[in-house]
């Protein structure tokens, strides 16, 4: 926070230094008519998005949370129940939301760091290539492209079936096969390497980034006769910081919302070890038909994504560079 | 400046994610509709729906009705009845009905949401039980007694039991599309290649397990898939003179856990000799026509209802022979059920088109002569009595199946809790515990106890 004041006064200062306009009091004034007819026109141009946010976006969210004080069961009226759904989450009533809480918890602290350390590396690598980059980009994009969609989800189950391409190709080495989605050790890895497969869009926002690293930067530490491992670690990480933090805040909001491969892949089995929170969230929702615990579920979700994101946040005024400073 | 304005844009980038997950509640309706070939002309059949709302239902004949038709089912009934809907269309030209099809799994979230949005199909596929039950408490469902009175639906010779399985607290809110029955599914062949006498109606479950051990033994295959307790336990219980839930469906209709130790451990040291696969191959099989009997690794499955014998055999190539369920008490646990309904919600528009297309299900010879027994067999006892010498070997070894049955069983349970479906995947959970190995039996039934009556207490 101290840099951020030191910061704003010395925009400040700037400002006072260099006054671009001679009378600065009387330019409101004059533009105050001309601005609200614009400003009526830029409001009807962009109702479209405003009436269909309110409608499509605004209206659902808050119609969750009062539903998640309610007892809905989707046919009938919703009935009033208070904190009954908060409180049956935390007075260890319901154990499964415990357990996909864990197995969320797992899933997105493995596979957020994998997911990120793989696409810095891709783009590392694809930053150095030159001729046909762009096919190489494309074709390293395209399994986040399909990523979420049933398709890839259809197919992972195949390749980790039980006779999938998997244990055929360890059956043609001689080695012993596994029931991968059968077991409940293995199942939630299969989940993880595909959320680690899917590292298109983390990796091309890091090779714009590694882009942005000006080159003079490198030349001048190996004059300095500095090795490309102490390169990487004095130039290239603290340069991509502020990526490296755009790309955890979102990633980890992706990996804390996974819904598609639990409910295709292994719909959560084998005994609950994959049951992804928001997969619990929907079952519950409309497979028991309990909405309004459904809802409830969601806002603590949202409740645990926002504190994450406001840990990580917090935690980068520790860790992440800006040029500017 | 840059960093707050990264963390605005983070901060809405929450917002809206949370939009989105949050929002899949209603959403999902939309999704789920990805997987028929419905939502093309929904819009079109709202706009029809309320432009000929004032002329009602009435004969004109001119008018152009669209009706909204769902169902869940295999491939295989997907396409008989896409088959039956044509008929219909050709016989009658201003009635267009529209399709809205999926597997079981899936239906009734789809149901539910169109429930929630006041958008039900006109012609709906009920599901006996909890299901029913749930949609007729909450009012949603027409009663159908006037549309029989009146003669709109012709159940004329029906059975009264079957009837009064279509009603829910006495009131008449889904016609059976035809009955059905679980059954123990046999490849014959199998068992005689291994030199296995094939079981008889009056077998226990020792004779049961010392069948499976035995072709286990000589031919290192399989002998029965898994049992899996949603109907199974249910049937066990039965065929112990006990009942799943009692009277009112607010608890269990047993009191003796002992019960569910002597089922888990039954079927745990099936599981640990192999002569039942456990979940890890059980939970990979996609769809009936993928089932380990199909595939020849099995002998036996105790899982399937009496109208899924047809396309076991057709697509397994061999013989599969229908016996009773296994146990003493066989003619207790066994019972009749409809294989699904047919129910008209109340906020159809064409209520007497629907019953109309409902009458022409249940009272056409040539709807069964393309759809067999795959919904059950005919309620009408004319049409049934027509269909059976016109039919494949395998569907009238399912009639005379039916018949046996029908002779040898006790009354479907109609006492199912609307939150039985939540009760019985807490049984699974439990009895997937305990087929690992996570869980001793006796735990695992002091357990389900615990969490059923926990479930049905509130």
């Amino acid at each position: 926070m101290g840099q951020e004041t030191t910061n704003l006064e010395t925009n400040i200062q700037n400002e006072k230094q260099v006054p671009i306009s001679p009378k600065p009091n009387k330019r409101p004034k004059r533009k105050r008519v001309g601005a609200d007819i614009d400003n009526r026109m830029g409001y009807l141009f962009i109702s479209p998005f405003i009436i269909g946010t309110v409608i499509l976006t605004l209206f659902p969210i808050l119609y969750s949370l009062y539903l998640s004080f309610t007892d809905f069961n989707l046919i009938g009226t919703p009935e009033w129940a208070g904190l009954d759904n908060y409180k049956k989450m935390f007075t260890g009533g319901d154990m499964l939301f415990e357990k996909s809480l864990g197995v969320t918890f797992f899933y997105a602290g493995i596979g957020v760091p994998a997911r990120l350390v793989f696409a810095l590396l891709v783009a590392m690598a694809l930053n150095k290539v030159i001729e046909a980059a762009g096919v190489y980009r494309t074709l390293l994009y395209l399994p986040s492209i399909v990523g979420g969609s049933i398709g890839v989800s259809i197919m992972w189950r195949q390749l980790f079936g039980t006779d999938g391409a998997l244990n055929s190709l360890l059956t043609m080495m001689g080695l012993p096969t596994h029931s991968w989605l059968g077991d409940p050790d293995t199942a939630i890895w299969t989940l993880i390497v595909l959320y680690g497969w899917q590292f298109g869009s983390s990796m091309l926002i890091f090779l714009a980034g590694l882009r942005n690293i000006p080159k003079t930067f490198y030349e001048a530490s190996s004059v300095d006769g500095a090795r490309p491992i102490q390169q990487f670690f004095k130039i290239t990480l603290p340069m991509l910081t502020p990526v490296i933090l755009f790309n955890t805040v979102m990633q980890t909001i992706q990996g804390f919302m996974a819904f598609t491969p639990s409910f295709i892949i292994t719909n959560g089995g084998p005994m609950n070890s994959t049951l992804l929170y928001i997969l619990y969230m929907y079952q519950n929702a409309f497979e028991y038909f309990k909405m309004g615990y459904g809802s409830a579920l969601a806002w603590f979700m949202l409740l645990i994504i926002a504190l994450f994101t406001a840990l990580i946040f917090k935690s980068s005024e520790y860790w992440v560079h800006y040029e500017d400073n | 400046m840059k960093k707050f304005l990264l963390m605005l844009l983070s901060i809405a980038f929450v917002l809206v994610m949370a939009a989105c997950s949050s929002g899949s509640d209603e959403n999902a309706s939309g999704d789920s509709k990805g997987d028929s070939s419905e939502t093309e002309n929904t819009g079109d059949s709202l706009e029809s729906s309320g432009s000929s709302d004032d002329g009602g239902s009435d004969e004109g004949s001119d008018e152009q009705i669209t009706l909204r038709m769902a169902w869940w089912g295999s491939q295989s009934r997907h396409d008989m009845t896409n088959e039956i809907i044509k008929l219909y269309e050709e016989q009658n030209p201003n009635i267009k009905i529209q399709a809205e099809f999926t597997g079981f799994s899936g239906y009734f979230e789809k149901m539910a949401a169109q429930a929630a949005g006041n958008n039900l199909p006109d012609i709906m596929q009920q599901n006996f039980g909890e299901y029913v039950n749930q949609y007729a408490s909450q009012d949603l469902l027409e009663d159908l007694g006037p549309y029989v009175e009146s003669g709109a639906i012709d159940l004329e010779g029906v059975s009264d039991t079957i009837i009064d399985a279509g009603k829910v607290g006495g009131t008449l809110v889904g016609i059976p599309t035809g009955t059905n029955a679980l059954s123990a599914t046999i490849s014959t062949a199998a068992l005689e290649e291994a030199g296995i006498e094939v079981p008889t109606n009056d077998w226990t479950w020792q004779d049961f397990v010392d069948i499976a051990t035995e072709y286990k033994e000589k031919t290192g295959k399989y002998g029965a898939r898994l049992l899996e307790p949603g109907n199974m336990f249910d049937y066990y219980v039965r065929e112990q003179g006990y009942h799943l839930f009692n009277e009112d469906g607010t608890g269990l209709g047993y009191d003796d856990d002992q019960v569910l130790v002597d089922y888990f451990t039954m079927v745990k040291d099936m599981v640990d000799a192999e002569v039942m696969p456990g979940y890890d191959v059980i939970s990979q099989i996609k769809g009936l026509e993928d089932e380990l009997i199909v595939r020849g690794e099995a002998a036996m499955d105790l899982s399937n209802w009496s109208n899924q014998i047809g396309t076991l055999e057709k697509t397994a190539g061999t013989p599969i022979e229908a016996r009773v369920l296994p146990g003493e008490g066989n003619d207790k646990g066994m019972f009749l059920k409809p294989s699904m309904l047919w129910s008209i919600p109340k906020s159809s528009e064409y209520k007497e088109e629907a019953a109309k297309f409902i009458n022409f299900f249940t009272n056409t010879l040539e709807v069964f002569e393309i759809i067999g027994t795959d919904r059950g067999i005919p309620i009408k006892p004319e049409i049934a009595g027509e269909l059976k010498p016109t039919l494949s070997d395998v569907d009238q070894k399912v009639f005379d199946y039916i018949e046996y049955v029908t002779d040898n069983s006790s009354p479907a349970d109609t006492n199912f809790p609307p939150a039985a479906s939540e009760v019985l995947s807490k049984l699974e959970d439990i009895d997937e515990m305990i087929m690992y190995g996570e869980m001793s039996p006796e735990d695992g039934a002091t357990q389900f106890r615990q969490q059923a009556e926990s479930i049905l207490g509130n």
